[in-house]
């Protein structure tokens, strides 16, 4: 693999000599995916397929063409074509590949650069939170009072499913998407991503999942949840397909950039940027995607085995036939807790690489941060059947796994640790980045206490599958993860823009959300308490209080939401003009200009110090 | 600022660039490993759990265990035919097309198995032919096969391609040799799979 | 050697080093702030759950009722400690458009480090023992019932509940049990995964498909109980619940002569 590299000179226009990338886009993409789609399903028989089993197989079929055409008509096997071969991409291929020169086209085709890369995972993150955010408003439009009347059982099951895992989705790469791909790179000093090709494929591959997940709605919704515990999901119609094909096209996605980012942080560093030296974003960032290197197969497990109970009959969770739903769960959730904290490490990692920036103070306890970061990765792994203390699958190991699970307590413990450390005797800088540690530290604190409940057996006797869970979970990946996000792009959108946000929509969005938030699930906690179950198109009229606060609530953080895309559209064609380093943080990201060069720096910089070097001189 | 500057490619020393990529490829084995993980976990939790007795039913039909062995021999004869061909130096161009030949052979093997199971259950609904599988053994044994059938294609990819580059002159000789152990992770990789998988099916 | 060692006694105790740190003003000030939020989480961690929570007809349900509580008061200091910390530093905000000055410089505190570590393990650990406890004496009372608990079979199917008293040879669609008999309930799903919940009583299975799970409880006060699904379980998930009794063993022994030979309630 090469980097790209620029001296002072006259700059030539590339000329790949016609070869056949300069003409593929996303246009020629889309084109040869839909041809695919169309001939597979009609080749397969299309909807004249009468048996269960034959028609998913034809739509599942479908669906993993129109990915693989739309990759190979955008171009993403030209270049593993080309190296089995041997006629390697030239340098002036590679040049056009990065994007050289092509202005905003390059964003529609299969672009090499990072920080293009890194822009699309924002622009599709956002598409994603906001369809996802969407579904919420319905399913608490229909949740204001009792009697299910806005959508109905069946929409409303559809909306659960889908909500959920779009925003798992969007979850899983809000961080590491536009920030690890765009920010991170030029955070420890290098020219560009270890794999820069495995990165368009990346963000490329999930784009195909999103017109997949997007078909749901019109095949019959997934009944399911974003769970699709079995037997339901092979019980469910045909919209399950979508989900079982989402999943799998989004492991292959995951499993690449997560070898690409950790190869990156690995191999790439700056001369000098030892392992105490790397930025704590960085860390957190590398940690999240290592594990979900090793968590997300066993996602794809299960959906694979999900895809072959409906299409070829086989019994994997058929109890008739030697199968069991609870395999299912295990698979699920070997993959399923992992997967909350690869959603919730990046989140802090940003707020922990804001606050001594804006607290103009070290970080408190470098050691201490990567401690907990470690502590967390590691015990995510044993903690899986905290989900599964009711399913009955074996009461006996509910002792072990509830202890492994409340020592998670204690690494958590030193993220805040860390975080009041920074904070204290500095004077916190209130701008928008900042606010969003405090917002963190709240959240978190009642995400984590309420997680205390949920992880004891007893309590849980009664929590479990209650709106309480939900509402926990909220606080942990909403008020906790999406709140890093969110500060994180405040605190980045100078550096990826050229423009500052406009600071009062800002603001107003800031507290409609966070005040909403609060609002919403403080309702459903006690809706949860009082002992609703959770994903329920309608409840009897003892929690219309609590639910209609619920709701109320969920419309403040809509109009928060929407004035906060307006802020972003608003500033990122309008918005004041950007310093340098408008912060003054000594992070390398804020030592490059915008735009940001093609190769990021003039020349490879060199790193003495790790970036906390605030503070007055001495201890 | 960028507008006045020229571009051109710079190669990272080529050593740099094979370390990379073999931390690349093995990150995608852990991953790999985690899928096969995954499916070796369910063929024992199913076997121990025989819910109602359905591990195998009743009249339900096994295979031997050297069924499972057939389609990995090719696995591990490939692996050491690219390590002697490495260790060769400049016979490697002869070397390498045997373990792609090697591997193709094992293909082939996988597919006729795959194709000529005995666990299927054939009927007709609605007068479309329709099959299923008889049970979660037959279940966990189709789905090893089929992971097994995927590690061979890949595996045969690459091992074209080292191949194939070996016969030209006009590559990095430093970095080929690297790309070279690259392959050698993978196939080394998908041969301690294929012995896991096949002890794990010999175990019914 | 003996130069270190002469160094080593000027250094203060962890104890006196303590004392020197709440002299500190803005420490005494943070730290009132987190006794007054700890104080405050004391009095709601009383109250708001147990005021939540619908009655509780088991000793299940009062042992969860009382865990929740002291869970809430064991984290009562965590949230005061964390709070009053960020009250004060929220309250020491810097305003204007341009960063603030350097604070001060220091990166660790192994004493603070060292003291939160034991201090957050060892509330840890009191909730882990507390939790086991709480699990082992559920554990051990399913044992001494075992002899003579009234065996109900619980079939959950989309979207109803059905009961079973194999004993009494009563079916029903409404869960009835008599006060004060230890109670098992063999809990099986006759298509897609349930769970089985009757809230008041404090326990909650899976019905897993094709697969018998078991709890068991003695309901120990008389009242309705709401019987609901809490898994997701299709269409009409939501309607999946049905109403039950806990009622005295005379009511009881009326209620299963008047509804013996298989008539559905």
């Amino acid at each position: 693999m090469t980097t790209l590299d620029h001296h002072a000179s006259v700059r030539p226009v590339p000329n790949p000599s016609k070869s056949l990338i300069t003409k593929l886009n996303m246009g020629t993409g889309l084109v040869v995916g839909v041809i695919f789609a169309l001939a597979t399903y009609y080749g397969l028989g299309g909807d004249s397929a009468g048996v269960f089993e034959n028609y998913n197989r034809t739509l599942l079929a479908t669906m993993f063409m129109w990915s693989i055409g739309f990759m190979v008509g955008i171009g993403a096997f030209i270049g593993p074509f080309r190296w089995l071969v041997g006629k390697d991409l030239t340098d002036e291929e590679q040049l056009y590949l990065a994007g050289d020169g092509q202005g905003i086209k390059r964003y529609f085709k299969y672009c090499t650069d990072h920080k293009v890369v890194g822009i699309q995972y924002m622009v599709g993150v956002m598409a994603l939170l906001g369809v996802g955010g969407t579904m919420a408003m319905m399913i608490r439009t229909n949740l204001i009072q009792p009697g299910s009347k806005f959508v109905g059982p069946t929409i409303y099951n559809s909306l659960v499913g889908l909500h959920g895992i779009t925003m798992i989705i969007a979850m899983i790469i809000v961080v590491t998407g536009p920030f690890g791909n765009f920010i991170m790179p030029i955070m420890i000093g290098a020219a560009d991503m270890a794999f820069p090709r495995l990165n368009a494929l990346s963000w490329w591959v999930l784009f195909t999942a999103i017109p997949v997940l997007c078909s749901a709605w019109f095949l019959g919704g997934i009944p399911t949840g974003w769970t699709a515990y079995a037997p339901l999901s092979i019980q469910a119609g045909p919209g399950m397909n979508a989900f079982i094909a989402t999943i799998i096209i989004f492991a292959v996605s995951t499993a690449v950039a997560g070898a690409n980012i950790t190869a990156t942080v690995v191999a790439m560093r700056a001369k000098g940027m030892k392992w105490n030296r790397v930025p704590i974003f960085v860390v957190g960032a590398t940690m999240s995607v290592a594990l979900a290197i090793p968590a997300f197969p066993t996602f794809m497990v299960s959906m694979i085995m999900t895809g072959l109970d409906r299409s070829y009959a086989t019994t994997f969770f058929d109890a008739n036939l030697g199968g069991s739903g609870w395999l299912y769960a295990h698979l699920f959730w070997i993959m399923g807790h992992p997967e909350v904290y690869v959603i919730l490490i990046p989140g802090v990692a940003v707020l922990m690489e804001i606050a001594p920036v804006f607290v103009r103070k070290p970080l408190f306890s470098y050691n201490a941060a990567i401690a907990g970061f470690a502590g967390i990765t590691g015990l995510s792994i044993l903690v899986w059947a905290h989900h599964m203390y009711m399913s009955g699958w074996m009461p006996m190991l509910n002792g072990p796994f509830m202890v492994t699970t409340e020592m998670i307590s204690v690494p958590t413990g030193l993220i805040f640790l860390v975080i009041l450390g920074t904070l204290w005797r500095g004077r916190p800088w209130m701008k928008l980045p900042m606010l969003g540690v405090y917002a963190f530290l709240w959240n978190f604190l009642i995400g984590g206490i309420t997680g205390l409940y949920l992880s004891d057996v007893p309590a849980d006797n009664y929590l479990h599958g209650s709106m309480y869970v939900t509402a926990h979970f909220h606080y942990t990946l909403m008020g906790a993860a999406l709140t890093g996000a969110l500060a994180g792009l405040a605190y980045w959108f100078p550096k990826m823009t050229g423009r500052m946000l406009n600071e009062r929509a800002g603001y107003i969005s800031f507290w409609l959300v966070q005040i909403g938030f609060q609002v919403l699930f403080l309702g459903m906690f006690i809706a949860g308490a009082e002992g609703q179950p959770r994903r329920v198109a309608d409840y009897s009229v003892n929690f219309a209080t609590s639910d209609l606060i619920s709701s109320i609530g969920a419309y403040m953080i809509g109009l928060g939401m929407i004035v906060l895309l307006w802020a972003v559209i608003h500033s990122w064609r309008h918005g004041k003009i950007a310093p340098m380093n408008p912060w003054g943080s000594k992070t390398l990201e804020w030592t490059v200009p915008y735009p940001v060069p093609l190769v990021n720096f003039d020349t490879p910089p060199v790193v003495t110090s790790d970036p906390y070097g605030y503070g007055k001189a001495g201890n | 600022m960028s507008g006045d500057t020229r571009f051109h490619v710079h190669h990272d020393a080529p050593i740099q660039v094979g370390r990379r990529e073999r931390l690349g490829v093995r990150l995608l084995i852990v991953a790999d490993g985690a899928f096969v993980f995954g499916m070796i976990f369910s063929y024992f939790y199913l076997r121990n759990l025989n819910a109602n007795n359905g591990w195998i039913p009743e009249g339900g039909h096994t295979l031997s265990a050297m069924s499972g062995w057939v389609s990995v021999f090719p696995l591990i004869i490939a692996a050491i035919t690219h390590r002697i061909a490495m260790k060769s130096g400049n016979a490697f161009k002869n070397i390498a097309p045997i373990t792609f030949v090697v591997l193709l052979v094992g293909l082939y093997l996988q597919w006729k198995q795959l194709a000529h199971m005995p666990f299927q259950v054939d009927g007709e609904a609605e007068g479309e032919k329709i099959f299923g599988f008889e049970g979660a053994y037959a279940s966990s044994w189709v789905l090893i096969a089929g992971a097994n059938m995927f590690h061979y294609i890949l595996g045969a990819f690459v091992a074209l391609g080292v191949a194939l580059r070996s016969r030209r002159n006009d590559l990095n000789a430093v970095l080929e040799f690297w790309r070279q152990r690259t392959v050698g992770s993978w196939l080394t990789w998908i041969a301690i799979s294929g012995i896991a998988c096949a002890i794990t099916t010999s175990i019914i | 050697m003996s130069d270190d060692h002469g160094l080593v006694e000027m250094e203060p105790t962890p104890g006196e080093k303590l004392a020197a740190i709440f002299k500190q003003r803005e420490v005494r000030v943070a730290t009132a702030w987190g006794v007054l939020v700890t104080a405050i989480f004391f009095v709601i961690g009383g109250w708001i759950y147990p005021s939540w929570m619908p009655t509780a007809m088991s000793t299940d349900m009062k042992s969860i009722e009382r865990l929740i509580v002291i869970f809430t008061w064991i984290s009562a200091p965590v949230c005061g400690i964390v709070l009053g910390f960020s009250i004060y530093t929220f309250l020491h905000r810097h305003k204007g458009d341009t960063p603030p000055a350097d604070g001060p410089g220091f990166r660790t505190n192994s004493l603070v480090v060292g003291l939160w570590v034991i201090v957050s393990s060892a509330l840890c650990l009191v909730a882990v023992v507390y939790g086991l406890i709480e699990m082992n004496s559920a554990s051990a009372a399913t044992a001494e019932h075992k002899k003579n608990a009234m065996v109900v079979e619980v079939t959950g199917s989309q979207w109803a509940w059905s009961f079973n008293y194999p004993e009494q040879g009563v079916q029903s669609h409404e869960l009835m049990l008599p006060i004060n008999r230890p109670v098992e309930f063999k809990i099986i799903s006759v298509d897609v995964n349930h769970s089985f919940w009757p809230v008041q009583l404090g326990v909650k299975v899976d019905a897993n498909r094709l697969q018998t799970t078991v709890i068991d409880t003695t309901p120990n006060k008389l009242g309705d109980i709401d019987v609901k699904c809490a898994e997701l379980c299709g269409l009409y998930h939501a309607y999946m619940e049905t109403s039950g009794k806990v009622m005295s063993a005379d009511d009881f022994n009326t209620w299963v002569t008047a509804h013996q030979g298989g008539h559905t309630a």
